[in-house]
């Protein structure tokens, strides 16, 4: 259990304890510095061990399919651990004119993965033909790149979602890539913390309506899940970026934030046993 | 060892006049070959290939290969050469598809083996390719026809013969070309086959043996199971007949032999006052 | 064939003249301005395609090092060492062919051209090419400092069709490009509206040019 792919333990403290806060070993998940805390004793011991765990990392990204396009959301933290680092990192970017790339996991990861695709888009550029990659093609390039990564047991720790629009034939693409190499694609899709807590969410307010949502109310669904991600994940920051991505092109929002409400359980109604 | 010129044993060695005698007797080789015709119109591109035959016992040499769904050549030179080209050309078409999921490009491809082909006009211990192309391939921009030719160029043309005699099928083609950007596919068939039959020999004719048609693009009425999107495809025998017999290729040389002969009776008759 | 370079405040022109081997061309492709990355290009073809991948690489290598797009006058002495090296062994031959380059870099605009040797050196204004001597003297009598982009795009539409002479020369087909403020920054073929304008000026410039003699 040396190279986890859960992602409930991304973004944990280091500590010097054999147990940390949640109760994990970490002699079997931390290699830095710790090696004296290592018991090897199998064959395998001297192998070549390549990337083990994230280091700097971002929480959740949020995307859905709406009646223009597709909407993504992440917030702009990126953790140390359990430390806040960087409260102005984006975690959106975007590809070409018609796509956005949402990355969670590791950040220095996701900016080597930026600058690839940076390349990517220049080449193309320049056989200026008239051809141009578009959400799916991009969504395919990211798979393979994921896939082939993982299975050189060197994975780029992150999760994507990939979420565009065809200029071409307006067909949308929401997409999902992890570190394993999994793909899927869905009406609506959340990574790490979001797949538990906000997806039943999404799904109510997205998929179990007759009509997809129009820009405004896509927007709201939005604000929501990031809002009740905050309330809940503990790496999270009540400060994120909306993209949105139409036919007509991609546009990523300046930072915007969410009304919260930390006070006494006691003021609340409706939450719980309490319902009165 | 006798040469045709100084200055030409060596690809890598320019002669005074600035030009590379090895990469000019490769052009030669694709003029050696048999003819192929290519034409595009604004929902098709075809290939029409005339083929050779070593003998009564030989088959046809093929000359139409295919790369990819979408995609697809005809050949005119070293028929060895071509299968070293054309295997490249499908592993691109491959690794576009794994890659980016989609049909590579058709410019990109010709481009990529007209590089290939520009290497080997310069470089020590490589020949030319001795083998020239015609693309044709449809992709997001619509059909192409593209001609790749072993000095490294890779040229796009709205219809174009290479091969032995491929001057009279293009003086055809620049004829008639303002046409065929508005023609259905068998008018495209018709006017591709006229020009071909332009490159052959007085004596010859084309026939459903010795021809045979590539096709990218939508189905035409005498196509059966072909797809709406209409996929790369070959025709050869029986199912390019009803083409060669619209060319009316017998009556003409019926017409021809009666003018003959009315000219010899003519003949007969002065010689006879 | 032509191709020229013009430098003004806020950006580099380039033109080039591309000859018409055949009337089944399609027309727009087989271009020879190419780029090599968002802010360079290469002008002058089978070899030039080989030197755009090349300046491609270069780009894409020195971005990979330093997160920043290539000075032209680093890629001008990169290539000028490629075009050089293949002066250097007898298992080569040289390129056939002289470049010019265009960029708008963090020095503001940027034009040079490269000769096979290996040669380069930066420009105000160059041509290179068949005519070239006579686009010289052309670019000479230009006000470079005093010249918007749009309106060098009109001399250098002037100056191609000027040298081109219909009657003994094969049909042509004219390129613009240009990188700088008015193509934000970005190398691109100039658009369509003012290719039609600069395409039609240059052409009836150069006809008065010719009654005038």
């Amino acid at each position: 259990m040396a190279m986890t792919n859960n992602f409930t333990s991304w973004g944990r403290p280091f500590t010097d304890a054999k147990m940390d806060m949640y109760g994990g070993d970490i002699t079997q998940r931390y290699q830095l510095g710790s090696e004296h805390l290592q018991q090897h004793s199998d064959k395998f011991a001297d192998a070549v061990q390549k990337t083990q765990q994230p280091i700097v990392t971002g929480t959740s990204v949020i995307g859905l399919k709406y009646k223009d396009g597709i909407m993504l959301a992440a917030d702009n933290l990126a953790s140390y651990g359990s430390l806040a680092r960087f409260k102005d990192i984006q975690r959106l970017h975007s590809v070409g004119s018609h796509t956005i790339i949402g990355a969670a996991g590791d950040m220095s990861d996701f900016q080597h993965v930026q600058h690839q695709l940076e390349s990517l888009v220049i080449d193309e550029y320049c056989h200026d033909d008239g051809h141009a990659l578009g959400p799916a093609q991009i969504y395919e390039y990211m798979s393979t790149l994921m896939y082939h990564r993982r299975s050189q047991l060197n994975p780029l720790w992150n999760a994507f979602v990939v979420g565009g629009v065809d200029p071409k034939s307006g067909e949308p693409t929401l997409a999902y890539v992890d570190l394993l190499g999994t793909t899927y694609s869905a009406p609506t899709i959340g990574t790490g913390y979001a797949s538990m807590i906000a997806i039943p969410l999404l799904r109510r307010l997205v998929e179990d309506r007759k009509e997809p949502p129009n820009e405004e109310e896509a927007l709201d669904i939005i604000k929501t899940c990031m809002k009740v991600l905050f309330y809940r994940d503990a790496r999270s920051l009540n400060k994120f970026q909306v993209a949105k991505i139409t036919k007509e092109g991609a546009e990523i929002s300046p930072s915007m934030s969410v009304e919260t409400e930390w006070g006494f359980a006691e003021g609340i109604r409706g939450y719980g046993g309490q319902t009165q | 060892m006798v040469f045709r010129n100084s200055y030409d044993s060596d690809n890598t060695v320019f002669s005074p006049q600035g030009r590379l005698h090895q990469v000019e007797y490769a052009l030669e080789a694709v003029r050696q070959g048999s003819a192929a015709v290519g034409l595009r119109s604004k929902t098709h591109a075809i290939l029409l290939t005339l083929k050779r035959s070593t003998g009564e016992l030989a088959s046809y040499q093929q000359k139409a290969f295919k790369i990819d769904d979408h995609l697809g050549i005809a050949i005119a030179g070293l028929t060895s050469d071509a299968r070293v080209l054309s295997n490249y050309m499908r592993n691109q078409a491959m690794s576009s598809r794994l890659l980016y999921g989609r049909p590579i490009p058709v410019n990109r491809i010709v481009t990529q083996i007209a590089e290939k082909a520009q290497l080997a006009t310069q470089q020590y211990g490589r020949r030319p390719y001795g083998v020239g192309f015609l693309v044709i391939g449809q992709d997001e921009t619509g059909p192409h026809l593209h001609e790749f030719s072993p000095d490294g160029n890779a040229f796009e043309y709205v219809a174009m013969s290479i091969g032995a005699r491929s001057q009279m099928a293009k003086t055809y083609l620049e004829k008639e070309h303002e046409q065929f950007a508005d023609s259905d596919l068998n008018t495209l068939i018709h006017h591709g086959l006229q020009s071909l039959k332009a490159s052959l020999q007085q004596s010859k004719t084309l026939t459903p043996q010795n021809t045979s048609i590539a096709i990218v693009g939508p189905p035409g009425p005498n196509e059966q199971g072909v797809k709406s999107e209409g996929s790369f495809r070959i025709l050869e025998g029986d199912h390019i007949t009803p083409y060669i017999d619209a060319l009316g290729q017998q009556q003409q040389q019926q017409q021809q032999q009666q003018q003959q002969q009315e000219q010899q009776t003519a003949a007969d008759v002065t010689m006879n006052e | 064939m032509l191709v020229i370079g013009i430098r003004v405040n806020d950006g580099v022109i380039l033109a080039a003249q591309k000859l018409l081997d055949s009337k089944l061309l399609v027309p727009g492709t087989a271009k020879r301005i190419l780029s090599a990355d968002m802010h360079a290009s290469a002008g002058l073809r089978a070899d030039g395609k080989h030197l755009q991948t090349r300046a491609r690489e270069e780009c894409k290598n020195y971005r990979d090092n330093y997160m920043s797009p290539i000075p032209l006058k680093q890629l001008s002495d990169r290539l000028g060492s490629y075009l050089n090296a293949y002066t250097l062994y007898s298992s080569v031959r040289p390129f056939g062919i002289s470049t010019v380059i265009s960029s708008y870099d963090k020095n503001g605009p940027q034009l040079y051209a490269i000769e096979p040797s290996g040669l380069y050196w930066g420009y105000q204004a160059t041509a290179v090419g068949k005519g070239k001597q006579l686009a010289q003297t052309e670019l000479e009598k230009l006000k470079l400092n005093e010249l918007s982009m749009r309106q060098a795009v009109f001399e250098a539409a002037r100056i191609i069709h000027l040298v081109h002479d219909p009657t003994k020369d094969k049909g042509f087909e004219l390129e613009l490009s240009w990188i700088g403020k008015d193509s934000q920054f970005k190398h691109a073929h100039v658009p369509a509206q003012l290719y039609q304008e600069a395409n039609e000026y240059g052409k009836s410039q150069a006809e008065s040019g010719r009654m005038q003699e």
